[in-house]
């Protein structure tokens, strides 16, 4: 068996952007193993997430001619039809529809243009606990965004966001300079929030094309990288750069500082498969369409730069014996808590839930 | 994500210009070690081997051993 973390149940995931669930196309997307169906009732648009299999023949129910009959979903091949908490209002040909004929509903949230889906068990679903990512969708605030399907393991798409030091190497010429690789970091846990922080902070770097094109910053800089994953789905990287030794102001306020959000979901899809979902917010050069759009092309080629080493290493890794031997140094603190962390919630997933009566 | 945030935070600082990791657990004691798989080993043992010593100057927080060994090492997955 090649590597395979085990999925986290009892959990929100990001399943989709919010411009991506309409009533024009049903949305497929399948969740730790689960496959979905997405859609957005009539009245309100709110999000619905059903089980994508028709619980007649298994017709994946997101795939053409299923479709929508106002807030209902018509299965394309005979015709079933479910209301949004996936019960079953139609059959073909007779009065009387089956009372098993019903499909699963999951808990649904739409905060910060993410659509988020609880897998698990739905009494334990509370919207109070996904984490937030206000910037994604605040005024003064843009986002270029897109996702990959890696074929992949999850848990080697978190060792890879926990360790930037691999920017220097993979990522050189885009986001990469000698001085990530060589910077300590600080790795702090906070156990019962389930979340891992990891700072890099570089006093004096040289400054990345992917920065100084886009802010017109020349020469050195100071650039800070403040990770906060939220295991399991959401990691914030929170990017400061400016001139070398600008730092912000005794009050708190920074107005020479450059902040970047950049943002992941990490959604495992199946065994071996994941949906990275990336974003990059800014609050600079808003107005400025050209800097939108490089910043668009060149953190593509940075993700896609990910995507074909971790298939790669996936591919690699499921040519190993069992029982390989892997190596962590000073730059693993962090991937290895988050590691620990993600063991944690996989072990309380699994948990049965005692009801109270 | 499961829960609010508890304060129980557990540090480890990677001391610039050395090798040398310097943890500080969520109930104050320290610890120094070149391998971060033998610091979280030290860490997650709490509240093993983070008692007070039985003797010595009260509220004084020991810095932890000298590191040990200087190679990481490897571990299985």
């Amino acid at each position: 068996m090649p590597h395979m973390t085990a999925f986290a149940r009892n959990q929100w995931y990001v399943a989709a952007y919010s411009h991506e669930v309409g009533r024009e196309e049903l949305l497929g997307r399948t969740v730790l193993g689960e496959p979905l169906v997405f859609y957005r009732t009539e009245e309100d648009g709110t999000p619905v997430a059903l089980a994508d299999r028709c619980v007649h023949r298994r017709f994946p129910l997101h795939e053409k001619p299923s479709r929508l009959d106002g807030d209902k979903l018509v299965c394309g091949y005979h015709g079933f039809t479910y209301d949004t908490t996936g019960t079953c209002v139609y059959v073909p040909g007779q009065k009387r529809v089956p009372r098993t004929a019903r499909v699963a509903s999951y808990p649904v949230v739409e905060q910060d243009s993410l659509v988020w889906v609880w897998i698990g068990d739905p009494a334990l679903a509370d919207a109070d606990t996904i984490p937030r990512a206000r910037h994604l969708d605040s005024p003064g605030w843009v986002t270029v965004r897109g996702m990959e399907p890696i074929d992949a393991d999850y848990g080697l798409l978190v060792d890879n966001l926990l360790d930037l030091s691999h920017e220097t190497y993979l990522h050189g010429g885009y986001i990469g300079t000698p001085e990530v690789a060589e910077t300590p970091i600080t790795t702090e846990v906070d156990e019962g929030a389930g979340i891992v922080r990891v700072s890099r902070h570089m006093d004096d770097a040289a400054c990345p094309p992917f920065y100084a094109k886009s802010t017109g910053i020349e020469g050195r800089i100071t650039r800070w990288q403040d990770i906060e994953y939220h295991a399991p789905c959401l990691y914030l990287l929170h990017s400061r750069i400016a001139p070398v030794g600008v730092l912000p102001e005794a009050d708190g306020s920074d107005p020479n500082g450059f902040h970047t959000e950049i943002t992941y979901a990490i959604t495992p899809s199946a065994d071996g498969h994941v949906y990275d979902f990336w974003m990059v917010s800014r609050d600079w050069a808003t107005e400025d369409t050209e800097v939108t759009e490089f910043l668009r092309g060149n953190n593509h080629t940075v993700v896609m730069q990910d995507v074909d080493a971790l298939n790669l290493l996936q591919r690699t890794l499921g040519t190993e014996r069992a029982g390989y031997q892997e190596l962590s140094i000073n730059i693993d603190t962090g991937g290895l808590a988050a590691r620990r962390i993600l063991a944690r919630l996989v072990e309380e997933g699994d948990k049965p839930v005692e009801k109270v009566l | 994500m499961s829960a609010g945030p508890t304060g129980e935070i557990y540090r480890i600082d990677w001391l610039p210009g050395t090798d040398t990791l310097h943890g500080t657990c969520h109930c104050g004691r320290e610890h120094t070690a070149q391998d971060p798989i033998e610091m979280w080993e030290w860490m997650l043992a709490h509240p093993q081997g983070h008692e007070p010593p039985a003797s010595g100057p009260q509220g004084h927080e020991p810095r932890g051993g000298e590191p040990r060994g200087t190679e990481p090492r490897g571990h299985r997955s």
